[in-house]
């Protein structure tokens, strides 16, 4: 079932009075996963907090045909402290929303679902670790736990494949796209040629937005959408950048 | 050593050792959340801002506790409210909060007629002098910030590590911060009347350095935090009894003596490992 799940309609917003995205439209599908590209300051973190309800918009409307659907967060690893001292097992318990916020200790079922969690990322070993000692993708797994352990139906990731080696990559986006399965995704990304071949559709970030309904861009496209990205291909992921009359890339 | 025990027979020193023991509880929870934020510069911009209101207070002689309290409670809400607004960067506010603070302070105690009583033990602190009362109040503190980090510790620790994903959860970070703030102003004014504003915040800050060598986990360095503010202070305070030195300043001497001590064994210790290797 493909039903809309956020829907953003002539939005404007940004930080004072200054705006930095302008009249976008976007609608998010249950079952997206959206490759957000653009340049840096082209406003791809603002379209992202606009959505998690951290920024309002100056004009035009966010609306939510079924409520506010569970969020998962990823924010940029450099936003995060690593010599804060936390635990694996604290931060992933972090993103529990659905009980009381009181007192010290987990409820019997929420440590249950921690647990759960911790095992299928794989921390399980990690878990009293304080974060300052796991590696860029660890904590880049505890991250996403954080980010998964509430079961979102929306999953907002800001830049996830920085500071992890290209293996930790690969696991990355199979776990995505085993996750698409169950809820829409939204991936923002500087890195175009490593996002497109695991995106379904791709948005065009600078100043406005494009959408543009398949994950194959040809360079016209990438102009015509004044979309200056950077476009690079790592090691063994497959290019996708296509020229406009090749449809198959592998 | 009979000297030593004979000083515990004087109610005076009883009652520095208890204050001592009180402050190093709850600056231990307190200073726990000071460190991992790294603001202390926001804990010194705070401490120093309320001798404008212990020199506004002498003024109008009135309480100058309460004076520092107001002031510094007002610097607290205020450097939070810039951090959240964002509209000024929020070292150079604190810096003008803290020297426009001592500025005030100075013009106010000067302007005030005759001798000003008590003025050095609001810079250097006089644990010595700590009545019933005054334990009363430091025990009612640290009992209060141990209620409210028992019951809102994980909303304490999220909004500290991580506001912004803690206010994606529905955390109300803002709140928060503006209670831990509130909290922060109390206890160093608090512990003012002890330590005295050219220390406090050393209490606040080395015993958690200290835990942090041996734990990473923020419930864990808070009574690791405590033990070490505990041995520290008693220690200083039972030297600067020995020596005849100023007790404040003794006390956090030897704080920071235990710091240096305990690194230094961290320090050999791993050398001796690596040398193993």
């Amino acid at each position: 079932m493909n039903k809309p799940i956020v829907i953003l309609e002539n939005i404007s917003t940004g930080y004072g009075t200054k705006p930095v995205l302008e009249k976008v439209n976007l609608t998010i599908q249950s079952n997206d996963f959206i490759g957000v590209l653009g340049p840096n300051g082209g406003g791809k973190t603002t379209l992202m907090k606009l959505i998690l309800g951290l920024l309002h918009p100056f004009s035009g409307k966010v609306s939510f045909p079924s409520g506010r659907p569970p969020t998962g967060y990823l924010p940029q690893v450099s936003q995060i402290d690593k010599s804060f001292p936390i635990t694996v097992k604290e931060l992933v318990s972090s993103g529990l929303k659905d009980t009381n916020p009181w007192f010290p200790h987990l409820g019997i079922s929420q440590r249950k679902r921690l647990h759960r969690m911790l095992d299928e990322a794989g921390l399980t070993k990690l878990a009293s670790r304080p974060i300052g000692e796991l590696s860029g993708g660890q904590l880049q797994k505890a991250l996403l736990s954080r980010a998964l352990i509430n079961k979102p139906r929306l999953l907002i990731l800001d830049e996830p494949n920085t500071h992890v080696d290209k293996l930790f990559e690969r696991d990355l986006y199979n776990w995505l796209q085993a996750l698409n399965k169950e809820m829409a995704i939204l991936l923002v990304s500087h890195d175009i040629g490593t996002i497109t071949p695991i995106v379904k559709t791709i948005a065009c970030v600078n100043g406005n937005l494009h959408y543009h309904p398949s994950n194959q861009l040809s360079e016209e496209v990438l102009r015509v959408y004044n979309c200056p990205v950077d476009v690079i291909a790592h090691g063994p992921v497959p290019h996708r950048v296509l020229k406009s009359h090749d449809h198959k890339a592998e | 050593m009979s000297d030593l025990l004979s000083v515990f027979e004087y109610q005076f020193f009883r009652n520095a050792v208890v204050a001592a023991i009180l402050i190093s509880i709850y600056a231990a929870m307190v200073g726990t959340y000071i460190v991992s934020r790294k603001i202390v510069f926001i804990g010194g911009g705070i401490t120093h801002a309320s001798f404008g209101g212990i020199g506004i207070a002498y003024y109008f002689g009135a309480n100058p506790f309460a004076g520092a309290a107001i002031f510094a409670i007002l610097t607290a809400l205020g450097i939070e409210w810039i951090a959240q607004k964002g509209k000024v960067r929020e070292d150079s506010a604190i810096a003008i909060l803290w020297s426009l603070g001592m500025a005030m302070g100075i013009i106010f105690v000067f302007m005030t007629p005759g001798y000003t009583p008590n003025l050095m033990s609001f810079l250097f602190g006089s644990i010595l002098s700590v009545g019933t009362t005054d334990l009363y109040v430091l025990a009612g503190f640290g009992l209060l910030v141990g209620i409210i980090y028992a019951i809102f510790f994980r909303p304490i620790l999220y909004t500290a590590f991580d506001p912004e994903f803690a206010q994606v959860m529905g955390v109300r970070v803002a709140i928060f911060r503006y209670m831990m703030s509130v909290l922060m102003a109390m206890a160093i004014v608090i512990s003012i009347r002890s330590i005295g504003i050219i220390l406090v915040l050393s209490i606040f800050t080395i015993p958690q350095i200290t835990a942090m060598l041996f734990t990473r986990n923020f419930a864990r360095i808070i009574p690791l935090a405590a033990l070490w503010g505990i041995t520290g202070s008693v220690t200083g305070l039972i030297l600067s009894y020995l020596l005849d030195i100023p007790s404040g300043a003794s006390i956090i001497f030897f704080l920071t003596m235990q710091l240096l001590i305990i690194k230094l064994i961290f320090v050999i210790k791993q050398k001796i490992a690596a040398g193993r290797n």
